[in-house]
């Protein structure tokens, strides 16, 4: 009873502040707005037993992918141009196709009988970290490696592509190369 | 009235069409990349979820797939605003409509 009286809580917060990420005009106000959506599922992650991915989506999405938008958005001043309406005439098509989308997905939820399973294994910071760095048996040793390499080839082609010409001049010589 | 495994599958399905409607709707191209993550939060949210359904070794491997979706969620969003940073820079706008010309 109070798990569900939480998880309404939790998924008020998420849903509310999701809508202020559809509807709000900055896009700042839409990154804070996306944080709070991802702190109250990171409760929600808690909630249901899974504490190790709530960290890490405390840590890794509030904590490090939103600083990097709200930091992109603050440096190329994200709303100079946002006279466009919001919602133009394709939305009238958008909009009915989603909903059929979820009424779609819904029928094929309650059609499914979906229940917790008692058995299941609360996934807490030994289980988890365990299962993932274990080196003795397979596990996921590889995988965190391939992880790894991937985010480095990110990084990578982030700073081939953000960079001007490569080998070129500044414009002049009195500007400040800041990246 | 306890907390139902259908709860979650369905706010995660009311996060994955605000997101989705976010990314259709919207012309700014930080909500674009800001829709993208509230879909890829959803898709997150019903993996946890449906793990919880399974028994033990199962549930376990389906809490550990949820950190590797993190992960390649922060490599999308680090090579999605490089490439923002690269148009918004040539065309000084940062309106998608305004990208429709696929020149240099």
């Amino acid at each position: 009873m109070l798990a569900l009286i939480y998880f309404i809580i939790f998924a008020l917060i998420a849903v509310g502040s999701a809508l202020c990420v559809f509807l709000s005009k900055h896009p700042l106000y839409g990154a804070i707005s996306l944080i709070v959506t991802m702190l109250s599922l990171a409760g929600i992650y808690g909630l249901l037993g899974s504490p190790f991915v709530g960290v890490m989506q405390v840590m890794v999405y509030a904590g490090a992918i939103m600083m990097l938008l709200a930091f992109v958005i603050m440096v190329l001043n994200g709303a100079n141009d946002n006279r466009t309406p919001r919602f133009d005439k394709v939305s009238l098509f958008v909009f009915p196709a989603l909903v059929v989308m979820a009424l779609l997905i819904a029928f094929a939820f309650f059609r499914a009988q979906l229940g917790f399973d008692s058995m299941a294994v609360k996934g807490t910071v030994a289980i988890s970290a365990g299962t993932l760095f274990d080196t003795q048996n397979f596990g996921y040793y590889l995988l965190v490696e391939a992880v790894g390499l991937l985010l480095l080839s990110a990084m990578a082609t982030a700073v081939i592509l953000a960079r001007k010409e490569i080998g070129s001049k500044p414009e002049n010589e009195n500007s400040e190369e800041v990246h | 009235m306890e907390l139902q495994a259908m709860y979650i599958q369905v706010l995660a399905l009311i996060l994955l069409i605000i997101g989705l409607a976010t990314v259709l709707s919207r012309r700014n191209v930080f909500f674009i990349l800001m829709g993208i993550e509230l879909a890829l939060n959803a898709v997150n949210l019903s993996i946890i979820g449906f793990s919880k359904t399974f028994a033990a070794a199962a549930s376990v491997t389906g809490q550990i797939i949820p950190l590797f979706t993190i992960a390649v969620a922060a490599a999308e969003a680090c090579v999605g605003l490089a490439v923002i940073i690269l148009i918004v820079r040539n065309q000084h706008s940062v309106d998608i409509d305004n990208y429709s010309n696929m020149r240099g």
